[in-house]
């Protein structure tokens, strides 16, 4: 009995992964949970394992293929059983004196199948494909306007400028995955570059994940960034304190944890932030709870985990629950469950540099808090020009829902609790 | 490597001098690449030297012969018709040799360096290319292998070269046997039993299934069984060959039929039950290539092979083993190594069959159309009521158009009857266009020809062909 290999369900709410990676190829002989492929989910890549030990008949996936949860990747033959004829080769000449060779038992010349493809055909013509390949557009994901739904060379070109409405994949109806944040890497416009000048690289796996969701977020909610100093003198202070007494705990304590408990704080005060909207049921979704997105840089791009229920948490939790997780995010081994189901996220590109920016909200989610670097510079205190370390932050708001007041004041409180950190205990629940 | 032996880089290095390999030589030197080809004998491969090429030259001189022989219906008198196979030979040859000195004058005009040797991959890189006396090594950056495939053989019944043929000998024959048997009633074995009965031989095909051209559309072969029969060709279905024995001149071959032994004697035996992918000695082990059980090596969409720079194009990738399509293959594989974004990305695949009448089909029959979840309607065209094939004589056979019936989208072409070769490539690009019955129905067919049947039976879909009378 041939086996099937279903894409598996690999976690909550996930509905399709992306094949990344195939580690084996059609006639291959596989050994049981050698590795099949790498699966790319929303965030994660998730390595799948051949089901059974014995040959490799049929693949039919390729890279860079986005699957539904149960799509059939590939067929095996278990060790010991026969590998049989496909099931519904097609007409080929050399089919014809099948019978003959079988009868002979001489040296096996039968052609694997040409598919005829169970899937209806694109009406396109040779050179409309052609166009959408050097485009690197699936041509089964543009809208045909030509007669028979035929697809027209002005439709793919249309669809590639992006000036035609793309399938947007389906959005589940929980509080959503967490789609690619933040500014933290925007994306640079291509230079028109001169011929053989230019590399083109397939927008593949996270990047092709980050581009939809960023555009998505984008073109999706309204955003306005408003912007504050905080003078960070005295968080400083705190966290230095903080810092030697996790040392002996043998916790690594950044300022992230105290400005996750400063913004679950405000949030508290200014709920209307830590929500989302239902366009459809057109109803506000207001969070009871604070699952706190933090983007993280990997090689291959912007990842945001999730820490989960953040606000029933210490400043010393926190920190250390960070650490693990985008050690883990980075080495790109974090489960999509810890990827998803954030309802704020924070963006703190200050290691890297950087003062104000305008992060891109983790939509469905309402707001993103964009950090900047700690620096010294001016700052008037008490009449007096003096020099105080200063800390940039920006929030970023889905206009739709925030108003401009609340904006400004839910980064004030932001900033008063910075300022000062012993108001974070009082406001402790 | 061997010390002193300096290999000579190249940058594309193609395997093999088909009509997979040379067009894709040709396509990459256009791309500006800098081709070397490498070819153990003729360029040209099977189909120019020892297939396609030779055995249509023969079929078009046998069926000239068929002709005179039955001009009396037409007027035309003729005796003593007598057949100079030697003559014919020369003449199959001068038309082979015209077209490989054409291939040679292209490659030339295209500027690919042409090698002749037998090519041995030494590593990932490296192939070792020798001749009878001295051989050559050359580092690559890219490679296509293009070895395409050769005869099957039976192993109850192995060539001899003198007696037992494959269809490579059979093409060089000089005289024409008393007694032809044909064990396997594929196309190859179909097209020259056909051939050699029209020049004079008695002619036995011996085939495994129980019909001829067992992939192909009963009605259609319904059609050439017909004709075979006609032309005094015994077709013996069910037949499973068990052994031979050469005594003097003759060869007897022992089968089973229908569960009964039987012999069949001839002067000479055509063993055309296949072909095999000419991959075993190539050392594709030194690559990094594995090919499947059956000697076919696994590429992607691109042709590409599990080894990144290495391409692989035509018979060896399995499939249709068939010219056009290594050649659409080779196409493909040079312009990806050039760096564009191609794919092997066609619609249909055209299969033709020179039997007598010529049979041609490209994509689905109406059984493969439900299967693959459409509402197929047939519509069919005889040429009996066409001028064109009547006025040649040659009106046995018809064109079947299946559509989809709420889009009337052509979905597959069948075709048997006069020049059904040529037919077939208005059916394809109708495909490949996405056009629909009314498309070809709105086309202007030119009067008296052929192509007028696929005009009517693409009107037939819409109940509205006018030389028929349409299915209510």
């Amino acid at each position: 009995m041939a086996y099937e290999l279903k894409l598996p369900d690999i976690g909550e709410g996930i509905q399709e992964g992306e094949i990344v990676t195939l580690y084996v190829k059609q006639g291959d002989t596989v050994k049981e949970d050698d590795v099949f492929a790498e699966v790319q989910t929303d965030k994660a890549v998730v390595e799948i394992p051949c089901p059974v030990t014995g040959t490799v008949k049929e693949i039919l996936v390729k890279e860079g293929d986005v699957i539904d949860v149960g799509t059939v990747m590939a067929v095996f033959v278990p060790e010991g059983e026969e590998v049989t004829a496909p099931s519904s080769p097609a007409p080929s000449t050399e089919k014809k004196t099948e019978t003959e060779v079988k009868q002979s038992q001489s040296v096996a010349t039968q052609e694997k199948p040409v598919t005829v493809g169970n899937k209806k055909r694109v009406l396109a013509m040779p050179s409309v494909r052609k166009l959408a390949r050097e485009l690197g557009i699936d041509i089964t994901q543009v809208t045909p306007s030509g007669p028979n739904g035929r697809i027209t060379a002005e439709d793919v070109r249309n669809f590639a400028s992006g000036s035609v409405q793309k399938e947007v994949p389906a959005t589940t109806e929980e509080p959503q995955e967490v789609p690619a944040v933040s500014s933290s890497m925007p994306a640079q416009p291509t230079p028109v570059a001169a011929a053989g000048d230019e590399e083109r690289i397939p927008l593949r796996g996270l990047r092709r994940t980050i581009a939809r969701r960023m555009a998505e977020s984008k073109f999706t909610a309204p955003h306005v960034t408003v912007m504050e100093e905080v003078d960070a003198t005295k968080l400083i202070e705190i966290r230095s304190w903080g810092k030697k007494v996790g040392e002996e705990r043998g916790i690594k304590l950044t300022y992230l944890p105290f400005i996750i408990k400063a913004v679950i704080a405000a949030l508290r005060q200014y709920p209307t932030l830590n929500a989302s909207i239902d366009m459809e049921k057109e109803e506000i979704i207001i969070k009871k709870y604070v699952h706190m997105g933090i983007a993280t840089a990997t090689e291959d791009g912007l990842i945001v985990p999730v820490i989960k229920n953040a606000d029933r948490k210490s400043i010393f939790q926190l920190a250390e629950e960070l650490t693990e997780l985008t050690t883990r995010t980075r080495e790109r081994k974090a489960q999509p469950h810890e990827l998803t189901g954030s309802t704020f996220t924070i963006t703190n590109i200050g290691s890297f540099g950087g003062t104000y920016f305008t992060p891109i909200i983790n939509y469905p989610e309402v707001a993103i808090l964009g950090v900047g670097k700690i620096a010294d510079r001016p700052a008037v205190v008490d009449g007096q020009v003096v020099v105080r370390p200063q800390m940039h932050v920006s929030l970023s708001m889905d206009h739709r829902l925030i108003d401009g007041d609340v904006a400004a004041r839910f980064l004030s409180k932001v900033k008063e609790l910075l300022e000062n950190p012993n108001l974070l205990m009082m406001e402790m629940s | 490597m061997v010390v002193g032996d300096f290999a000579t880089e190249v940058d594309v290095m193609v395997i093999g001098g088909g009509p997979g390999g040379y067009v894709a030589a040709i396509r990459a030197a256009q791309l500006g690449r800098k081709v070397t080809l490498v070819d153990k004998s003729e360029l040209g491969g099977v189909c120019l030297n020892r297939g396609c090429i030779p055995s249509k030259a023969l079929i078009s001189a046998a069926d000239r012969v068929q002709q005179i022989r039955s001009a009396s219906k037409l007027g035309i008198n003729v005796e003593n018709v007598a057949v100079d196979l030697e003559q014919m030979m020369n003449w199959k040859d001068e038309v082979v040799k015209k077209l490989t000195g054409g291939v040679r004058t292209l490659l030339k005009g295209n500027k690919v360096e042409v090698v002749s040797g037998e090519a041995y991959f030494s590593g990932p890189n490296t192939v070792r290319v020798s001749t009878e006396n001295s051989s050559q090594t050359y580092q690559f950056n890219d490679c296509i292998i293009a070895t395409g495939s050769r005869p099957t053989e039976l192993k109850s019944l192995p060539f001899d070269g003198k007696r037992i043929l494959s269809s490579t000998e059979l093409l060089q024959l000089k005289e024409v046997p008393k007694h032809l048997l044909v064990v396997g009633g594929g196309y190859i074995g179909l097209e020259l039993g056909t051939a050699y009965r029209k020049l004079g031989s008695e002619v036995t095909i011996l085939e495994g299934a129980d019909s001829i051209l067992p992939e192909v559309d009963p009605a259609i072969t319904r059609m050439v069984n017909r004709n075979l029969k006609k032309l005094g060709v015994k077709v013996v279905t069910k037949a499973m060959v068990q052994g031979g024995q050469t005594t003097g001149d003759e060869v007897t071959v022992t089968a089973e039929v229908k569960g009964k032994e039987e012999t069949f004697t001839a002067d000479v035996v055509l063993v055309a039950i296949g072909r095999t992918p000419n991959t075993d000695e190539l050392g594709l082990d030194q690559v990094g290539i594995t090919p499947d059980e059956r000697g076919f090596i696994p590429v992607d969409d691109q042709l590409r092979t599990a080894v990144d720079h290495v391409y692989a194009i035509g018979d060896i990738t399995g499939g249709a083993l068939l010219a056009h399509k290594a050649s659409y293959e080779g196409k493909v594989a040079a312009e990806v190594i050039a760096g564009q974004k191609s794919a092997v990305d066609y619609q249909v695949m055209p299969y033709v069959i020179f039997s007598d009448p010529e049979i041609a089909y490209a994509g689905l029959t109406e059984k493969e159309a439900k299967e693959a979840g459409y509402d197929p309607v047939t519509s069919r065209f005889s040429f009996h009521a066409n001028g064109r094939a009547l006025s040649m004589e040659a009106a046995d056979g018809f064109v079947q158009v299946v559509a989809d019936k709420e889009s009337k989208q052509i979905l597959g072409v069948q075709i048997v009857g006069p020049e059904a070769s040529s037919l077939i490539s208005e059916a394809v690009l109708a495909i490949e266009m996405g056009a629909n019955v009314e498309d070809l129905s709105l086309t202007i067919h030119p009067h008296p020809t052929l192509p007028e049947a696929l005009m009517e039976a693409a009107e037939g879909v819409l109940g509205q062909a006018i030389h028929m009378v349409n299915k209510k």
